[in-house]
């Protein structure tokens, strides 16, 4: 064993370096790895093969696990990389504790302009009037629905007065296509298949009241609101089927679900049929669930099929979210991956170079393209929108730039507040506590984390003008 | 011979030493002044005390330091006093992190001694394939936490699971492990079953040293089967019981990894033990300020767990040198 | 003495036992079999027990993948722990011998403060450690964070664990050895070095063993420490093979590369056990 070992590390690998003489070498941490990773791999090629090789700049992706934690450490030891790759979240998060360089002027040397991107994107990259960072691949969390059930339960849905050609459009109507959708094992109460389940998937649960326009932080005030008229109904409508299904069938059912990231994907095993999910629906279809992806056509034959035709093709369709305000349509919910320059990253200047790459319209096409997103730019190319592997990439686009594309809230205690309204959803959910309970609670806490967080804030100001 | 356990076999290193487990008669050099040896003694002592002061005193201090400040890591440390220890008196989810933490220690302590314990007095018999056996109970402990997390949830999941399909065979409905806060806490308990290697092999090491005439001559008496094993293995071995315990307790403070990639604290933070809280709140929520003020809190009460432990330990526990 | 009772309990250990392998070797077998399988076989329900026919692929993709640079990782993880162990091993030893075979006072109580450090909780220090290792990368020439010489560097100072279980090793070595030796002239380093560490050559092993499986299978320490892929360690390699918030894509490779990384693992135990086990037997653990 010891003389194995010895071996492996007299002759094994050394860490190869890859990387041309004389360039400066622009180190880029990002979340993403493997698949998900091969559209940045692909512009990253492209960069150092054109524009970094005139300007002399090499850029190194370095996949990383939990990369807001470490770039956030690393940044605080001194050792931060020159571009990370992050989320919206980490614009105010960093900003905040002056982590992060603020990009305005070099934005404006590059001709980084606002009105160049759609408007939900460009201000999840500000924070406080300044510019942090640059949107690169976005996510738009929409309603997604199976078309098969629809079709196969379009007699029960007619005869509630739905029409099982669409989704739908408002709560009340979605409530109804739900309850006809829920499918009881025969001769007993036990559910086997859900119309719409809360929990699944778990991550959107704390955004649900972008259905009933609430929202949980006062931009104005700059306090976080809980108890609004929207946020409540929103909680009595998630307790709302719990109470139908019943406690035992809400943990059984979710204990049954499968992997996301596997054929066994409750909505794609067909075990819940409307959820809210992001464009990657179309990407899981085509690798665990092919069948889903070829209605008229068989696989592979699909690039053919007119532009048009290509949604027949799928039995997944997917719908702005339902609501029942008026005025409000078009409703999704925003994200995107964002780039950032950490303080006292060694090459600003080279990886705003590289940064500037991405958001050429050509390179972003591409990057998105490739992903089967969506563009953050407003402008967007027919042959773009042709090629995209996602056939709904035309909604996705509309929905983004819709005044009712709607962010995470930028606020000082963001991932602790989430976490604490992801706490009240819960119990709301496991009916451990009454909607006004479960809010009440959470903004309590709330208000003490964000009263603590303002006079520290201002302690530290004067403790530092010392 | 009786089916007694020897300890005989292999060691060709140090026979010698076999034959006198104990402390040898010592014969107590006369010390040179009333400080003994203590130039060559600190000489010897020399790399642990500056590993001590460097990698433990300094950094407890430091926390220490941090739990009295406010801190983010990227600005200088703010002392804000008790602040932080005010605040956590009042931290509804602090408190829950600690329950839980007590309700898993409550019941994955006494299961776990059992269970480690059980086995290892199985795995000491001499029979065939014993090597065997030991490398299958030890071989959880070796799986990377992250394929562990995955092969449970697989194993938990109701539809798709391999427990409740042997469940359901046996006429068992199916279990709702993960998703309902009632149960998810004792399935990490169970689960933390499987991770009992390293205790068992402990157990072995001690069940090895139990001298067999104590067993021949329980047996002249008459004792056999559990008095045997009351009067003369665990007394035997309470050392190593004692040992495990300490250990176990300070393992507890340790869970972290597994509810956070299998249930993420939830269903609704029933599965939060504090080592995530204390994680979030230094990294996710960057108040290392407040996260080390609970830091110092979990230390204090593993220092009076432990201190308790060894207080009661002079009523159960036998040194066979004494 | 084999008597009819003998044969039966001999029986009823084995069935026992094999029970309780069984249930011990389900989750691991069921790594093995996914392992085996196709990235769309893996998680097919109802699961396939035994993968036919067996795609061994797996394997060759795992040694090749592009993220998980098996050979890479192995060595970085080799290198630290051949460190770790080295230090740890010399440094505890010496130490060690400082509490059992030299008297002076305050040894008693300095022996105390040192079992006491086993019972700080990692996150404790977590935190400070990190500070501290900055302190050091910015007030000194060496480099300390992004590096992995906070993964064996303390260990060179002698561990706790360590230094209690040779401590109690060396104190079952006669005195009357030791003294023989002296009156022939040797000095302290000479009887630690000619006289204990020969002698003690199971407990060391132990200690050695113990640290090598620590070092391997630790996620925590690199996650924190290490910031550059190609410094990374077969624990914290694997993470690079889950997607965003764990997901896994595929799972055969997941398994794959795990049961690789644990391979010689349980080689080395299988083979050591009993040194393993009797090592720390001799000690006495008291």
């Amino acid at each position: 064993m010891l003389l194995l070992g010895g071996t492996l590390l007299a002759f094994g690998p050394r860490p190869h370096g890859k990387i041309p003489p004389g360039r400066v070498v622009v180190s880029y941490w990002e979340k993403w790895s493997g698949q998900e990773a091969d559209p940045m791999r692909a512009v990253i090629e492209d960069f150092n093969a054109t524009v970094g090789k005139e300007k002399n700049i090499f850029v190194e992706y370095v996949p990383m696990a939990t990369v807001q934690y470490k770039t956030l450490a690393a940044t605080a030891a001194g050792v931060p990389p020159d571009v990370a790759g992050l989320w919206p979240d980490q614009v105010v998060q960093y900003s905040l504790r002056n982590a992060a360089m603020p990009l305005d002027e070099l934005a404006r040397e590059y001709h980084i302009k606002p009105e160049d991107y759609k408007k939900v994107f460009w201000d999840m990259c500000r924070y406080q009037g300044r510019l942090y960072a640059l949107p690169t691949t976005p996510a738009v969390i929409v309603l997604n629905y199976n078309k098969k059930f629809f079709y196969e339960t379009a007699d029960k849905l007619r005869a509630a007065g739905l029409d099982p050609t669409r989704a739908p459009q408002s709560i009340a109507e979605f409530d109804k296509y739900a309850q006809a959708l829920d499918v009881y094992a025969p001769g007993t109460n036990r559910l086997i298949r859900a119309g719409y389940f809360t929990m699944e998937p778990t991550w959107y649960d704390t955004v649900q009241n972008i259905w009933f326009g609430g929202h949980s932080w006062d931009e104005r005030t700059q306090k976080y609101n809980l108890l609004t008229p929207a946020n409540i109904a929103t909680f009595e409508w998630i307790a709302s089927y719990s109470r139908r299904m019943g406690k035992q069938n809400l943990v059984d059912f979710q204990s049954g679900l499968g992997a996301f990231s596997s054929p066994t994907n409750p909505f794609l095993a067909g075990t819940v049929v409307m959820e809210q999910q992001g464009q990657w629906m179309g990407r899981l279809i085509d690798i665990y669930k092919p069948d889903m992806a070829q209605v008229i056509v068989p696989f592979g034959v699909e690039p053919f099929l007119p532009r048009v035709l290509r949604p027949f093709n799928y039995d997944w369709g997917i719908a702005a979210f339902p609501s029942n305000v008026p005025g409000v349509k078009d409703a999704s919910y925003d994200v995107t991956d964002v780039l950032m320059i950490p303080r006292g990253a060694r090459h600003p200047r080279e990886a705003f170079e590289f940064m500037a790459f991405t958001q050429r319209q050509d390179q972003m096409e591409k990057l998105c393209g490739m992903s089967g997103k969506n563009s953050p730019l407003m402008a967007t190319s027919d042959e773009y929108v042709y090629s995209n592997s996602n056939p709904y990439i035309d909604i996705y686009d509309r929905l983004a730039a819709s005044p009712n594309a709607r962010a995470n809230d930028q606020t000082p205690i963001y991932n602790e507040a989430l976490s604490l309204i992801e706490v009240a959803v819960q119990q709301v959910y496991l009916m451990q506590q009454t909607p006004i309970e479960a809010l009440t609670e959470a903004q309590r806490e709330i208000d003490k984390r964000l009263a603590s967080q303002d006079e520290l804030a201002a302690a530290r100001a004067a403790w530092s003008s010392r | 011979m009786t089916a007694a356990p020897t300890t005989t076999a292999t060691n060709t290193a140090a026979p010698a030493l076999m034959a006198q487990p104990t402390i040898a008669a010592a014969r107590p050099r006369p010390p040179k002044s009333g400080w003994g040896d203590i130039g060559k003694g600190l000489a010897f002592l020399s790399p642990w005390l500056v590993g001590f002061t460097v990698f433990t005193i300094v950094p407890i201090a430091l926390s220490g330091y941090f739990s009295l400040c406010d801190y983010s890591l990227l600005d200088p440390p703010m002392p804000i006093g008790l602040d932080n220890y005010r605040a956590l008196m009042k931290d509804q989810w602090f408190w829950n992190s600690m329950k839980v933490t007590a309700e898993y220690a409550i019941l994955a302590l006494p299961a776990g001694m059992l269970v480690s314990l059980g086995l290892a007095l199985l795995l000491n018999r001499p029979i065939r394939g014993r090597a065997i056996y030991r490398t299958a109970i030890f071989l959880p402990t070796l799986v990377p936490v992250a394929a562990t997390a995955m092969i449970w949830l697989w194993l938990f999941n109701t539809k798709l699971g391999l427990i409740n399909y042997v469940l359901g065979k046996i006429g068992i409905p199916p279990v709702p492990w993960l998703t309902s806060p009632s149960v998810a806490l004792p399935a990490m308990v169970f689960m933390s079953l499987w991770g009992v290697g390293y205790t068992v092999v402990i157990y072995l090491a001690g069940l090895q040293d139990v001298p067999a005439e104590l067993y021949e001559a329980a047996e002249l008496d008459g004792a056999t089967g559990w008095r045997r094993l009351w009067h003369v293995t665990l007394p035997m071995i309470s050392p190593v019981i004692f040992f495990n315990l300490i250990i176990a307790i300070i393992g507890v403070f340790r869970v972290f990894e597994i509810p956070l990639l299998m249930t993420n604290g939830g269903p609704a933070r029933a599965t939060q033990f504090i080592a995530m809280y204390v994680y979030d709140n230094a990294f996710l929520y960057v108040r290392m300020g407040y996260a080390s003020a609970m830091a110092w809190i979990q230390l204090i009460l593993v220092l009076i767990l432990t201190g308790i432990a060894f207080w009661t330990s002079s009523r159960w526990v036998h040194y066979q040198g004494k | 003495m084999a008597s009819n009772n003998a044969n039966k309990s001999w029986l009823g250990t084995h069935v026992a036992l094999l029970m309780i392998c069984a249930g011990f070797i389900v989750p691991f077998a069921w790594m093995l079999s996914t392992s085996l399988k196709t990235s769309a076989e893996a998680m097919v329900f109802p699961p396939k027990i035994i993968p036919s026919p067996a795609n061994w692929k797996t394997y060759q993709d795992v040694w090749h993948h592009p993220r998980f640079d098996f050979p890479l990782y192995a060595r970085n993880t080799l290198v630290i722990a051949a460190l770790a162990v080295a230090g740890t091993t010399i440094s505890s030893a010496l130490v060690a011998y400082g509490f059992s075979k030299v008297r002076f006072r305050g040894r008693g109580v300095l022996f105390g403060m040192m079992l006491s450090t086993m019972m700080i909780p990692f996150p404790v220090t977590m935190v400070s450690l990190f500070a501290l290792y900055r302190w050091l990368d910015v007030h000194t020439p060496i480099q300390f964070l992004g590096t992995n010489k906070p993964l064996w560097l303390p260990a060179c100072f002698g561990t706790a664990f360590n230094i209690f279980l040779l401590r109690q090793f060396f104190m079952t070595i006669p005195d009357e050895l030791s003294e023989a030796a002296r009156i022939d002239g040797c000095s302290d380093f000479g009887i630690f070095w000619r006289i204990v560490l020969p002698l003690s050559r199971p407990a060391l092993s132990c200690v050695a063993l113990f640290t090598f499986m620590g070092v391997w299978n630790d996620f925590l320490g690199p996650s924190v420490y290490l910031q550059h892929p190609e410094q990374y360690t077969l624990a914290l390699g694997l993470s690079q093979l889950q997607g965003y918030r764990g997901a896994v894509t595929d799972w055969n490779l997941l398994m794959g590369a795990s049961t690789l990384v644990i391979a010689p693992l349980i080689i080395l135990f299988f083979l050591t056990q009993r040194t393993f086990i009797q090592g720390i037997a001799t000690t006495g653990m008291k």
